[in-house]
């Protein structure tokens, strides 16, 4: 029974998650949609503001109107009740009892109560201690309140009160409020109690039509609202799209101009400001295009002379014995490796102005990562050695094929190597390749001075030097990071730095397996094992991508 | 705004010119928002709307009296003072009154109690014998009558004197332990509480010719008007009282009750009856049961159950109005095309004639036409008359040209004949009368005048008699104690086939003296008589139920000797004044204040039947 019992339960159970996610849906995109538009904003606190002060207003009318009604019930009643006081005092007066003469003042009295009738009556004496009066019809007396009597008792003679109550009857009928007014003419008290049906019937009426009229009224406001917020939110809109498509770069965009109101005048800024925007940005593209050729051209024209010194250079380094002073021959050895370094330094700056122009090209072969590895720590080798470091290998077992440019990853590898060579103190570098289905990476890490933080972004700015004291003994052209990067960006890869001051630093490249793919993630962590803590990756991760 | 507008053109003439939108708005709005106000209409076309029906007696208003609980301190004689009062209030079963009684009284007069009826409340009961516990208080005072659970009145008007038996409980509170006569009493009320309380209502049953209605009235205790309904058809079913049993037959099976109350919805009701009545004609049943709810105004409309299932009587819809079974009416079948009958009177000339726009249209001449009150026979094949001095009972045939009359009966020495009477199939009716004696002439058509075998007013000097026209009631003027009294008896048929024709009651004790009466309609008389305090001799109209009297026109009428009426026709009256005979009728029959007029010359005004 109880397994029944959950069968049953399970789809209502179901049933109830499928609408609370419904719910929830519908409130999330509810409050997205009030975070996101001004429009239903606007319109949701109009709705809000107009039903209050409808629902106030309602209030007070239906106050108003049901004063009213009762007032002209409350005055008709006095009438209607000093006139049957009247009679009575006319025919009862205060004469001795006489049971005809109050039968038949009861008679004429009871003539114009009943259903069909305007009251009921209720008349009574109060001298006689064994009947407590007469009622019309089925009238309770219990539905003259004992307030309403305590009042009269105590009134002066002739008073007259009246107070609201229910009237209740001796057969099925529910009893109903009623108004209830009374007086007293010597010894007789009489009351005469009216149904307030009709009145009730009309206030109910009153407040329906008065309901209905209050929510077409919010829901026109509402509507209203929309309507304006529309009319001011659209250009809004229209603008801000303008804005975003501005910020991509597309200058050429413009708004509309229509007519001459505030809005129009927004258009009218927001144009005046792209065009502004756009002819700096246009200026600011021509003068670095400018400089970009400038110093291509510069870098070409200095390799004619150039190549003109070197010829001359190397003739005079080769004789360099031969001259009689020796400090000539040291300034042609000099002359030589300065030039070495002219050259190199002049290589690099055409390699960035033709990663600068664009002209850079990807030439593509399917290469295994290792053997490129191999291949650079086999160059670097005599250089790590004079250094006094060892280039640890940590290869996987299997080929790591990619399809990279060869030179210009030997490139990336040479820098990283050199430069972790240069900075690793000696320590022991470690060399790591990793692939995985998408990507191939390799990590450099030395155990040198590290960086500073803030240094892993600054490391590929050209010309940027972790020491600026420190000796060029390698003779680094400070572009060699700068176009590693550009170099792993042309592949689609990322080159990144983590550094901590003493601890070292680690240099990754990631590349996809396939040229130009989207790189997801990389197969190598970029903080090494063991090394750093959470804040400098983020940092670095951050400045990284 | 507009004006600055005016002086400052340019830039300005804009804002200026909403400005004058804005004031055209505000106007508009003013102007709506006072039509608005203003919205009760002062003038238009005139609204008529249909007559109210006139609600007939039974769901009149009426006035409830408001008893008070027994109060601690009260002696004995107070606690019978207030129970008497008490009793006269139907709310919740006498709830109060059930207030002054000990715990282990069974008193319980019911829906339908018997009640005494009393001249005036009983005001100091004296008590006889009180001890610490027990006390004895006995009641004086004048009875009027009885009415018995089924709700038929008798009169008899004698002194009372009645023992209530007190009882102080543990509370030390004052109860009554023993009702006097135990329950067959029941209530003893005045008059005046009678008046209030009750309600006089028709129940109708059958004639012995199974045609026409016989209306009898009972006192029926007003409850609320809820259960009005229910009480009245339970009446219905109870059958006839003792007055007319024997005299009408039910159409109602043995054994036939409610299976439960008549329920009443928008002017609908519901009478669903148990499966007994089967048994019976539904046509029957219906034509008494439409009859008798048709005096309750808010019933309209009504269909008839027998067990839970709807029964339609023949020629009816299921649901039918109460105003169906015309043809059952105790006034007989009004004929129909005419507008009312034709009144007979005698010309001044001697002769018999119609009454046709205020003169009298010779139709029997001769000997024939100088007959004095003459009857038509309601199939109009003859006529009966007295003979001028009353001591002669003639008939003769046939309605026209100069037939010769034939002498039925002689009066007895001393006596004379009242004005004779027909039934409707055909028997001739009339009393012979003098004082302190009366007997009773029946003569069925075709065969010699019998007097009836049993004749309730044999002791008694009739001067009127007048047969109803359902054939089962008779009106009489007796002379009760010297004084001429509307009295109201019935036929009935002993089970060996004589005429019983008696139980004569009182009408009316308002009139002090009567001439002549005619049976108005079913419900009411037209009667010439002298009010208390009245000097003339007048008509009026009484109620068969014992309300109120009405005088009827205003004016001299000389000295009114004969009175016709019939349904829906207008009332004549013959009279003489300075010695000339003239037939009086009221200038507009159908308002009772419009004044009498003697357009014609003649006597003994008469409607056939």
């Amino acid at each position: 029974m109880k397994a029944d019992m959950k069968r049953a339960m399970r789809p209502a159970r179901r049933g109830l998650r499928a609408l609370r996610r419904v719910l929830r849906t519908a409130a999330r995109t509810g409050y997205t949609r009030w975070r996101r538009s001004i429009q239903v904003r606007i319109v949701t606190s109009t709705l809000f503001i107009s039903a209050i002060v409808v629902a106030i207003l309602g209030a007070f009318l239906m106050q108003q109107v049901s004063s009213a009604l009762m007032d002209g019930k409350v005055k008709a009643a006095r009438l209607q009740l000093d006139d049957g006081l009247a009679q009575v005092q006319r025919d009862l007066g205060n004469s001795p009892e006489d049971g005809s003469k109050l039968n038949s003042t009861i008679e004429r009295l009871k003539s114009r109560s009943g259903p069909s009738g305007l009251y009921e009556v209720y008349i009574r004496d109060t001298t006689d201690q064994y009947f407590d009066g007469y009622t019309t019809n089925e009238l309770r007396q219990e539905s003259v309140p004992r307030r309403l009597r305590e009042e009269l008792r105590n009134a002066p003679a002739g008073a007259r009160a009246y107070t609201y109550g229910k009237l209740s009857y001796v057969d099925d009928r529910p009893s109903e409020s009623g108004l209830i007014v009374g007086g007293t003419t010597g010894r007789f008290e009489l009351y005469y109690l009216f149904r307030l049906e009709e009145e009730q019937r009309t206030l109910t009426n009153v407040g329906r039509s008065m309901a209905g009229v209050g929510i077409v009224l919010v829901l026109l406001l509402a509507a209203i609202a929309s309507l304006v917020t529309r009319q001011v939110v659209i250009p809004v809109r229209l603008a801000a799209q303008g804005a975003q498509r501005l910020a991509a770069g597309r200058l050429e965009e413009r708004m509309r101009v229509r007519g001459e109101d505030d809005l129009a005048r927004l258009a009218r800024s927001f144009n005046d400001m792209a065009a502004n925007l756009q002819e700096k940005i246009g200026e600011l593209e021509d003068l670095s295009q400018v400089q970009r050729q400038f110093v291509s051209d510069v870098s070409h024209e200095l390799r004619t002379p150039l190549t003109t010194i070197r010829i001359a250079a190397d003739m005079l380094y080769e004789y360099r014995d031969t001259f009689d002073d020796p400090a000539v021959g040291r300034s042609a050895e000099l002359l030589q490796s300065q030039l070495e370094r002219f050259e190199s330094l002049l290589a690099d700056l055409l390699e960035i102005s033709r990663h600068d122009a664009g002209a850079a090209t990807l030439d593509v072969e399917s290469l295994d990562m290792r053997d490129l590895v191999l291949r650079v720590v086999g160059d670097i080798q005599g250089l790590s050695e004079r250094k006094g470091s060892k280039v640890v290998l940590q290869l996987p077992g299997e080929p790591c094929m990619a399809e990279v440019d060869r030179r210009r990853v030997e490139r990336i590898l040479r820098n990283l190597l050199v430069n972790a060579v240069e900075h690793g103190e000696g320590e022991d570098i470690i060399v790591s390749v990793a692939a995985d289905r998408d990507a191939v990476a390799v990590a450099v890490r030395d155990h040198g001075v590290g960086l500073k933080p803030g240094e892993g972004q600054m490391v590929f700015d050209r010309f940027w030097r972790a020491d600026p004291a420190r000796a060029r003994t390698t003779g680094g052209t400070g572009l060699g990071l700068s176009i590693s990067r550009e170099d792993a960006q042309l592949h689609g890869g990322w080159l990144q730095a983590w550094g901590e001051p003493g601890a070292g630093s680690q240099f990754r490249l990631s590349l996809p397996r396939t040229a130009g793919a989207e790189l997801r993630g990389s197969p190598l962590p970029l903080v090494p094992p063991g090394a750093g803590d959470a804040r400098p990756l983020y940092a670095e991760l951050e400045a990284g991508e | 705004m507009t004006t600055r507008g005016h002086a400052r053109p340019g830039r300005m003439s804009g804002r200026a010119g909403l400005g004058r939108v804005i004031g055209r708005l505000a106007v508009a709005a003013l102007v709506l928002g006072g039509a608005g106000c203003a919205s009760l209409p002062s003038g238009g076309q005139v609204i008529t709307g249909k007559p109210a029906e006139r609600a007939e007696r039974v769901d009149d208003p009426y006035v409830r009296l408001i008893p008070v609980k027994p109060r601690p301190e009260w002696g004995p004689a107070q606690i019978v003072s207030g129970f008497l009062a008490a009793s006269a209030s139907f709310d919740d079963n006498h709830k109060v009154a059930r207030m002054y009684l000990g715990g282990q009284s069974s008193w319980n007069p019911g829906l339908r109690p018997s009640v005494t009826v009393l001249t005036s409340r009983i005001t100091e009961p004296q008590v006889v014998r009180v001890s610490a516990n027990q006390a004895t208080v006995k009641v004086l005072g004048e009875e009027l009558g009885t009415i018995s659970t089924d709700g038929q009145y008798t009169a008899s008007p004698k002194g009372l004197e009645a023992t209530f038996l007190l009882a102080k409980t543990p509370q030390g509170v004052w109860r009554i332990t023993s009702v006097p006569g135990d329950d067959k009493t029941g209530l003893l009320l005045s008059k005046d509480d009678v008046e209030r309380a009750m309600r006089t209502v028709n129940l109708f049953f059958f004639a012995p010719n199974q045609q026409t209605l016989v209306p009898n009235g009972i006192f029926l205790p007003v409850v609320n008007r809820q259960t009005l309904p229910t009480q009245l058809v339970q009446a219905l079913l109870d059958g006839p009282t003792s007055w007319l049993n024997g005299a009408v037959h039910t159409a109602f099976p043995a054994g036939t009750r409610l299976r439960h109350g008549v329920q009443v919805d928008k002017e609908v009701a519901t009478v669903d009856l148990t499966k007994q009545a089967r048994a019976g004609s539904v046509e029957q049943m219906s034509a008494q049961l439409s009859w008798t709810m048709r005096q309750l105004s808010e019933i309209k409309r009504w269909r008839l159950r027998i067990d839970g299932e709807t029964v339609t009587p023949e020629g009816m819809e299921s649901t039918h109005p109460v105003h169906a079974w015309e043809p059952n009416s105790p006034d007989g079948q009004v004929p129909q095309g005419e507008s009312h009958q034709n009144a007979y009177v005698v010309g001044p000339s001697g002769f018999l004639g119609t009454l046709q726009s205020d003169r009298a249209q010779p139709v029997v001449t001769g000997a024939a036409g100088r007959l004095s009150r003459p009857a038509i026979a309601p199939d109009y094949r003859e006529f009966a008359g007295l003979s001028s001095a009353g001591d002669q009972v003639l008939v003769a045939a046939p309605l026209t040209g100069a037939p010769a009359p034939r002498v039925l009966l002689n009066a007895q020495a001393g006596s004379r004949f009242t004005a004779p009477t027909w039934s409707r199939d055909g028997t001739l009716w009339v009393v012979e009368s003098k004082k302190d004696e009366s007997w009773l002439w029946v003569r069925p058509r075709g065969k010699p005048p019998v007097r009836a075998a049993h004749w309730g007013l044999g002791g008694r000097e009739v001067s009127a008699f007048r047969l109803a026209r359902d054939g089962v009631r008779a009106a009489v003027i007796a002379h009760i104690d010297g004084r001429p009294q509307v009295q109201l008896g019935r036929i009935a048929h002993a089970p060996d086939g004589s005429l019983d024709v008696g139980s004569f009651l009182p009408v009316s004790s308002e009139l002090q003296d009567a001439v002549d009466l005619a049976w108005r309609d079913y419900n009411t008389f037209a009667v010439l008589g002298r009010a208390k305090r009245d000097s003339q001799t007048l008509p009026f109209l009484m109620p068969i139920s014992g309300s109120a009297i009405t005088s009827l026109g205003v004016g001299s009428l000389g000295e009114p000797r004969t009175i016709a009426a019939a349904p829906g026709a207008p009332i004549l009256i013959g009279t003489r004044s300075s010695g000339k005979d003239q037939v009086c009728r009221q200038r507009a029959p159908s308002n009772s204040y419009s004044p009498w007029i003697c357009p014609t010359p003649a006597k003994d005004p008469n409607y056939p039947g």
